[in-house]
C-alpha cells in the first residue's frame, strides 16, 4: 500500500511537470531501432519500453536544451538485415537527431552506413559483435561489452583474488573456446600462469580424470567458459573431490538452473553476467517504474537501452544543440557517465572502455551481486 | 600430488567409470549371446532407467529418504520396470524378426533406440533434469588419494550385481539354459527348453542391469537428460568388444579395462582431455582389427 501511494505521488508529479512544460519549444525527435516482430520481438519490445521510460523521465525533468521535449519514433528491424535497412532509411528520412537501439549484430551492421551517410549519431545498446567495429563510419557508439570484455572482467576478478595458477575449461564450441582463448591470452599477458587448459566433450558425465589433472596442476582457481548443464556437473565433481580453490563460470552458465544441477556445490561459485536489472543496485527504482508502466519485469537488455537513451540525452545537452557533429563529439567525450549499468567511456573505436560485466556469487541457491 | 598418488587416483577413478561401463556392457553381451543381436537400444534403456529411477526416488523418498536406502529402493523399482520394458521391446520389436536377416533386426534396434530417445526428448522437453539426492560429498583420504563414500557404495553395488549375475548364470537351471541357448537354439528346442522364455529372461536381466547403472549414474552425477545413453551405449559396446562379445566375464573385464584406459588416456602428455573419446574408439578399432574375438571371446564358425 505504501509503495502504491508513493508511486501515485510520483505519477501525479510527473503529470504536473509534463503539463507545464508541454508548450515549450519544438520537440527533439529520437529514433529507436530494435526488432519488434519476429523471433526476437520480446527483446526488442523490452528495449523500446526501457527507452520510452528514460525519455519520459527526461521530459518530466524538463526535457533537453532548456525545455524541448523528446519525441520518439520507432523502427522495427525484425532482426533481419534487409528490413533493418528499410527501418533505418525511414528513421533517417524523418530527420531524427539521433538513434538509440540495435539488437541483432547482423541486422545492425548494415544500418551503420545509412546513419553514417545521413550523419546521425547512433548509440548501439545491445548488439556486441566485434564485426561492428570496423563497419563503424565514426558516428556509432557501442555501450554493450564484447566477449573480449568478459575475458578482461575475468582476469581482473581472478587477479583481485590473489590467484596465480588458473585452470580454464571449455567445451570446444566457438563461444566457449573464444572466451577461453581470450582469457588465457590476457591472463598470461598479465604475467600469471595457466596451469591447465582443458576441453570437455559435450554430453560427458564423468569428469574425474579432468578433475585430477586440474588438482594435479596445482590450480588455485578454475574458470568454466561454457554452459550451465555441464558446468553444474563439473562444479559438483570438483567440490566432491575436494577442490577448494575458487570456481568461476562465464555468462553461459549464470542461469539459476546451475543450482539445480550442482546443488550445494554451487554455493560460493562466482559467475560473470551482463548487467541485467536484478544485479544493479542503481536499478531498483527503474525496476519498479518499469513494472508499473508495463506490467512485466524488465528483460535482459532493458538497463542498457535505458542507459543508451540517457547517454544520448546527456550528449545533446552537452553539445548544446542538435548538430550531429557536436553530439558525436560529446558522445566521444563521455567520461565515466553512469546510470543503471557501469560507467560509460569510449575507446577510440567507440567501444566501451571499461567492461560492464558484473560478478555474481552463488548464495543459498541464488545469484547475488558480488562486492569485493 | 606425487606421481604415485596420481596413479592410484586414476585407478580409483577408472574403477568407478569401469563399473558403469561393465554393468551396461553386460546387457550388450548377454543379448548378443542368446540372439546374436547388437542391441543398440541398450544405451537408451540406461537412460530410461535413470528417468524411472528418478521418478521412483521422488515417490519413495518420503518414506526412505533420498540417501542411499531410498536410492537402492528406487534402483530396484527401476530395474523391475525397465526389465519389463526390455522384455516388451524384445516381444514387440525383435521377436518377429528373429528369423529375418541379421541386418533387418539391427536396423530395428536402431529404430527402438530412436523411439526411446525421442519419447524422452518429448516428455522432458530436452532439458536437463536435476537428480536431487541427499548424498553428501564425504569420503576419506589416504595420503593424497581421495575416496568418496559414494564411490565405494557404487563400486560395491556394481560388484554385488555382477557376482549375483555370475552365480545365476553358472549355478541355476535358467542360467544353464541361457548358456545352452547361446550355443545352439535349435538343439535346445528339441530338448524341450523354452527358448522364448530364456530370451525373455535374458532381456529382463540385461535391461535391469542397465537401469541399475542409469539410476546410480543419475544419483552420483546429479543430472539426467534424454541423450545420456548415447555415448555410454557406444562405450559399453566397446567394453563388450574388448572383453569378447558374448562373454559375461569378458564384459565385466572389458568395462573395467576401458574405464582404466580412459582414466589414463586423459593424462597422456600432449594429448589433452578433448582427445579422450578419440582414444577410446581407437582402441575399439584396434581390438576389432587385431583380435576381433576380444580378450575372452571364442571364435565362432558361422554355421550355414
Amino acid at each position: 500500500m505504501k509503495k502504491f501511494v508513493k508511486l501515485a505521488t510520483v505519477a501525479a508529479a510527473v503529470n504536473l511537470i509534463t503539463a507545464t512544460s508541454a508548450w515549450a519549444a519544438e520537440p527533439i525527435v529520437i529514433g529507436m531501432q530494435a526488432p519488434t516482430t519476429g523471433s526476437e520481438a520480446t527483446y526488442g519490445q523490452d528495449m523500446f519500453n526501457a527507452i520510452s521510460l528514460a525519455a519520459e523521465e527526461i521530459n518530466a525533468d524538463g526535457g533537453l536544451l532548456g525545455g524541448r521535449q523528446i519525441e520518439l519514433v520507432s523502427g522495427d528491424t525484425a532482426c533481419d538485415p534487409q528490413q533493418s535497412v528499410n527501418a533505418a532509411s525511414r528513421l533517417a528520412s524523418q530527420e531524427v537527431v539521433g538513434v538509440v537501439g540495435g539488437y541483432c549484430s547482423g541486422a545492425t551492421q548494415p544500418t551503420l552506413k545509412i546513419y553514417g551517410d545521413a550523419d546521425i549519431p547512433f548509440v548501439i545498446v545491445a548488439a556486441n559483435s566485434t564485426q561492428l567495429i570496423p563497419a563503424n563510419p565514426g558516428n556509432a557508439f557501442m555501450i554493450n561489452s564484447t566477449g573480449a570484455d568478459q575475458a578482461k572482467t575475468a582476469v581482473d576478478f581472478f587477479a583481485g583474488q590473489d590467484i596465480d595458477k588458473l585452470a580454464i575449461v571449455n567445451q570446444g564450441d566457438a563461444y566457449s573456446q573464444d572466451l577461453a582463448d581470450l582469457t588465457r591470452d590476457d591472463w598470461e599477458k598479465a604475467g600469471h600462469t595457466i596451469s591447465a587448459f582443458e576441453v570437455v566433450n559435450k554430453g560427458e558425465q564423468d569428469f574425474s580424470a579432468l578433475v585430477n589433472s586440474i588438482r594435479n596442476s596445482g590450480a588455485e582457481a578454475v574458470f568454466w567458459t561454457a554452459y550451465y548443464a555441464d558446468g553444474g556437473l563439473l562444479i559438483r565433481q570438483l567440490r566432491q573431490r575436494g577442490f577448494q580453490g575458487i570456481i568461476a563460470v562465464g555468462d553461459g552458465s549464470n542461469s539459476p538452473q546451475l543450482f539445480d544441477i550442482a546443488g550445494r556445490a554451487a554455493e560460493g561459485v562466482y559467475a560473470f553476467s551482463n548487467p541485467t536489472a536484478d544485479f544493479l543496485p542503481a536499478a531498483k527504482t527503474f525496476i519498479s517504474n518499469y513494472e508499473t508502466a508495463y506490467d512485466t519485469a524488465p528483460g535482459p537488455y532493458a538497463p542498457l537501452a535505458y542507459d543508451g537513451m540517457q547517454l544520448m540525452a546527456w550528449a545533446i545537452n552537452k553539445a548544446g544543440s542538435t548538430d550531429a557533429d557536436a553530439i558525436i563529439q560529446a558522445l566521444a567525450s563521455a567520461d565515466g557517465e553512469a546510470w543503471l549499468a557501469g560507467p560509460i567511456s569510449f575507446t577510440p573505436q567507440h567501444t566501451l572502455a571499461r567492461s560492464n560485466f558484473v560478478v555474481l556469487e552463488g548464495q543459498d541457491g541464488k545469484w547475488i551481486r558480488y562486492q569485493p | 600430488m606425487a606421481w604415485y598418488d596420481l596413479f592410484l587416483q586414476m585407478i580409483v577413478d577408472g574403477l568407478v567409470l569401469g563399473a558403469f561401463y561393465a554393468l551396461v556392457a553386460l546387457g550388450y553381451t548377454m543379448v548378443f549371446g542368446v540372439i546374436k543381436l547388437l542391441n543398440f537400444a541398450h544405451g537408451d534403456l540406461y537412460m530410461t532407467g535413470a528417468f524411472v529411477g528418478f521418478g521412483a526416488l521422488s515417490l519413495v523418498s518420503g518414506v526412505f529418504g533420498a540417501g542411499w536406502p531410498g536410492i537402492f529402493i528406487a534402483m530396484l523399482l527401476s530395474m523391475l520396470a525397465v526389465g519389463c520394458l526390455g522384455v516388451v521391446i524384445e516381444r514387440v520389436a525383435y521377436h518377429p524378426m528373429l528369423t529375418a536377416p541379421r541386418l533387418s533386426i539391427l536396423i530395428t534396434a536402431l529404430a527402438v533406440s530412436l523411439v526411446l530417445q525421442n519419447a524422452a526428448l518429448t516428455l522432458t522437453g530436452g532439458q536437463y533434469t536435476a537428480f536431487r539426492t541427499d548424498l553428501g560429498f564425504g569420503g576419506f583420504s589416504l595420503g593424497n588419494l581421495f575416496l568418496s563414500w559414494n564411490q565405494i557404495v557404487l563400486v560395491t553395488t556394481a560388484a554385488v550385481l555382477m557376482i549375483a549375475l555370475e552365480l545365476f548364470v553358472s549355478k541355476t537351471l535358467y542360467g544353464r539354459a541361457m548358456r545352452a541357448v547361446a550355443i545352439d537354439k535349435d538343439m535346445c528346442r528339441m530338448l524341450g527348453i523354452n527358448v522364448s522364455a530364456v530370451i525373455a529372461i535374458t532381456f529382463f536381466i540385461g535391461s535391469g542391469l542397465a537401469a541399475a547403472a542409469g539410476t546410480m549414474a543419475g544419483a552420483y552425477y546429479g543430472s539426467i537428460w534424454y541423450f545420456m545413453g548415447f555415448l555410454i551405449g557406444l562405450k559399453a559396446f566397446t567394453a563388450a568388444v574388448i572383453g569378447g562379445i558374448g562373454s559375461i566375464t569378458g564384459a565385466m573385464l572389458g568395462g573395467l579395462i576401458l574405464g582404466l584406459l580412459e582414466s589414463f588416456g586423459t593424462h597422456i602428455p600432449f594429448i589433452g582431455s578433448e582427445w579422450k573419446d578419440v582414444f577410446t574408439f581407437t582402441i575399439l578399432i584396434l581390438v576389432l582389427v587385431l583380435k576381433p574375438t576380444g580378450l575372452l571371446g571364442k571364435s565362432e564358425v558361422e554355421r550355414m
